[in-house]
């Protein structure tokens, strides 16, 4: 007899098995790409998930944006039944993730792509299909002569003027690490750095909370000129905001931007055909035009446009112009590096 | 239940009709609570080894305390602004025609209608070196170069009051709304003047209001991380921002739990000060 008990209960857990598709379905969810926020979700969204689809019969795919940090949380709270398959990965957090055994190793013998791949992106954790590149960023308007290395920053008609981030962020903490490099420091050894934060004090206009704040601190007029992501600014640039990249001649900071499969990913096999096409020239030459503007890593890619007009015309170029960074040595000292940061720099 | 054959006493209920809400409240309220606390009582980053070290070390660093004082200070601040600049449309809001009462609401309400994220980018475009006030006062003469306003502490304030300025007036207008008029009236015409009238008459009757309007503007302005991050920039730290740092890019855990635990509490503290106020204002109103 249905009375209203029943009635309830039944209700419920169909909602529940609504609500909770996993519940019923364990096999059938489909593949989920945790990408980054922002330009990339919108290039991967128009040409990398297309192209997925396209050579895997239109297989059901589902776009996660979410900061590399908040994907290591979500898969660590979840290991056994990951909500992620794929995750998108800048340097320091990839180390971390492997670190955490939450990757599966790439199966490099099954891929046709990764030997293409230069050198710097052949991880066998997780191929990087895309390069970051981090140099100076400007306002041509207010600034006549281009920069041309990291030490302009430094310069006193910028007084007021230069715009940084704090460590939170991949490029804050990169770009410091130059620094240090500049002055006689390394990866391992930060103090020059900070000794050159602290003179900088007075060009610092704003330190700002992350990158795409920094990027909009262009558009209000608020700084001139700071160190900035390539993409970032392709971004704004192509709204009409003033701002020029130039690589500094200490050589352009490059992120591997690494791609991994998720451990017990009940995906696997998608898993892998998305890198593949994410490595797969086709994809890397689209993503290479405006208005993405992504440095491919597939050296089948012949480099054209604004890349090879600012950064490099060929892959040769383009390491000799690029600096790599030791994200491991970094990784060890990072959160001694963010509490200092936390209390020194007040402005 | 197998209480409805016994007479019921009116003013007493069965809890059963609460409890779907108690229940809901223990799987997605108590249950969390407990997994962090659990959590914050590790020493180290991974969670393998118990102890208190998480807390010892939050609470014997200056550079943390200062974190939370600076965080609470600037609720106050906050608060205090909110109540300054609400205090005034609120008691407008009962001395004008239905027309203008209308107004006030809608421009009350209006912030409420817009997501946090644009009125605190609405506050970076106004605030900024080229900003509506940077350049109307260099138009005017009155300054010469842009002065500082956004990434500084007076521009968190100002903005945080804006954002959370509804959470002050709308129980200001309720409170303000339940003084019966007559009161003002028979002070006046007993010989106390106007400001005499507001400080004996006005402002006590209004207590149970301004209290619950601090309390929710302050729990507000301490923990909104969006606006303090993005008005005050990345030198300035305040607790949720910490606890985001601890967790996020640094995915130390138990510390950022120890944070939360320490931080969950100073705010409790702060909101039953605020609740013994009340109750005391509510014996002082009635007097």
């Amino acid at each position: 007899m249905i009375n209203r008990r029943t009635l309830l209960t039944t209700a419920l857990t169909l909602g529940a098995m609504k609500a909770f598709p996993g519940l019923s379905y364990a096999q059938a969810r489909p593949l989920v790409f945790a990408t980054f926020t922002g330009s990339w979700e919108e290039a991967h969204k128009a040409v990398l998930v297309p192209a997925f689809r396209k050579a895997n019969a239109d297989a059901s795919i589902v776009l996660d944006p979410m900061l590399s940090v908040d994907q290591i949380a979500k898969v660590n709270a979840a290991r056994g039944n990951p909500p992620i398959d794929v995750m998108l990965h800048d340097p320091g957090p990839a180390l971390v993730a492997i670190g955490q055994d939450i990757v599966e190793p790439f199966p490099v013998e099954k891929s046709t792509h990764y030997k293409d791949l230069i050198a710097e992106a052949q991880e066998p954790t997780g191929p990087a299909p895309f390069f970051q590149v981090v140099g100076l960023t400007y306002n041509p308007d207010t600034i006549k002569t281009p920069p041309t290395s990291w030490a302009d920053l430094w310069k006193p008609e910028f007084k007021g003027k230069v715009g940084i981030t704090n460590l939170n962020s991949t490029l804050g903490t990169g770009w410091l690490v130059e620094v240090a490099k500049m002055h006689g420091g390394s990866e391992a050894n930060i103090d020059p750095g900070f000794k050159a934060l602290e003179a900088l004090k007075p060009n610092l206009a704003a330190v700002a909370a992350n990158p795409g704040a920094l990027a909009t601190l262009f558009q209000q007029g608020q700084i001139d000129i700071s160190p900035g992501n390539f993409n970032a600014i392709q971004i704004l640039k192509a709204r009409g905001v003033p701002v020029e990249f130039v690589a500094p001649k200490e050589g352009a900071i490059a992120f591997k931007t690494t791609i991994h499969v998720v451990k017990n990913s009940p995906n696997k096999e998608l898993a892998f055909k998305l890198i593949e096409a994410s490595l797969s020239p086709e994809v890397q030459t689209t993503l290479m035009k405006s208005p993405y503007l992504i440095v491919p890593t597939n050296s089948k890619v012949p480099m054209g446009g604004e890349i090879a007009r600012v950064l490099a015309k060929d892959t040769a170029e383009l390491k000799k112009k690029f600096v790599f960074q030791d994200w491991k040595k970094i990784n060890e000292q990072r959160s001694a590096w963010i509490e200092r940061f936390n209390r020194e720099i007040k402005l | 239940m197998a209480a409805a054959s016994v007479p019921r006493d009116v003013t007493s209920y069965s809890i059963g009709l609460a409890a779907p809400l108690t229940l809901f409240f223990l799987v997605f309220f108590v249950a969390p609570l407990v997994q962090l606390f659990v959590l914050s009582l590790h020493n180290d980053a991974a969670g393998a080894v118990w102890g208190i070290g998480q807390y010892v070390h939050f609470l014997t660093d200056p550079f943390s305390l200062g974190v939370l004082g600076s965080t609470l200070l600037l609720g106050a601040e906050v608060t205090a602004l909110c109540l300054v600049l609400g205090f005034p449309i609120a008691w407008l809001y009962h001395r004008v025609g239905s027309r203008a009462q209308t107004l006030i609401i809608l421009i009350v309400l209006l912030p409420l209608l817009t997501s946090v994220v644009v009125r605190t980018f609405a506050w970076i475009v106004i605030l900024g070196r080229q900003g509506i006030i940077n350049s109307t006062l260099l138009s005017i003469g009155a300054i010469d170069t842009p002065i500082r306003l956004l990434y500084t502490q007076a521009g968190v304030v100002l903005a945080l009051a804006q954002v959370q300025m509804p959470l002050m007036t709308l129980p200001l207008i309720t409170a303000l709304g339940r003084i019966d008029m007559n009161l003002e009236d028979a002070s006046c015409s007993l010989g106390a003047g106007s400001w005499r009238t507001f400080w004996k008459i006005v402002l006590p009757l209004s207590l149970p209001g301004v209290i619950a309007g601090c309390t929710l503007t302050y729990a507000a302005a301490i923990t909104a991380f969006i606006t303090q991050s993005l008005i005050g920039g990345g030198q300035m730290l305040f607790m949720p921002m910490y606890l985001y740092q601890q967790a996020s890019t640094l995915q130390n855990w138990p510390f950022a739990s120890a944070i939360s635990i320490i931080f969950l509490l100073a705010v409790l503290a702060v909101v039953t000060v605020f609740g013994t106020l009340g109750r005391l204002s509510r014996g002082y109103g009635g007097a």
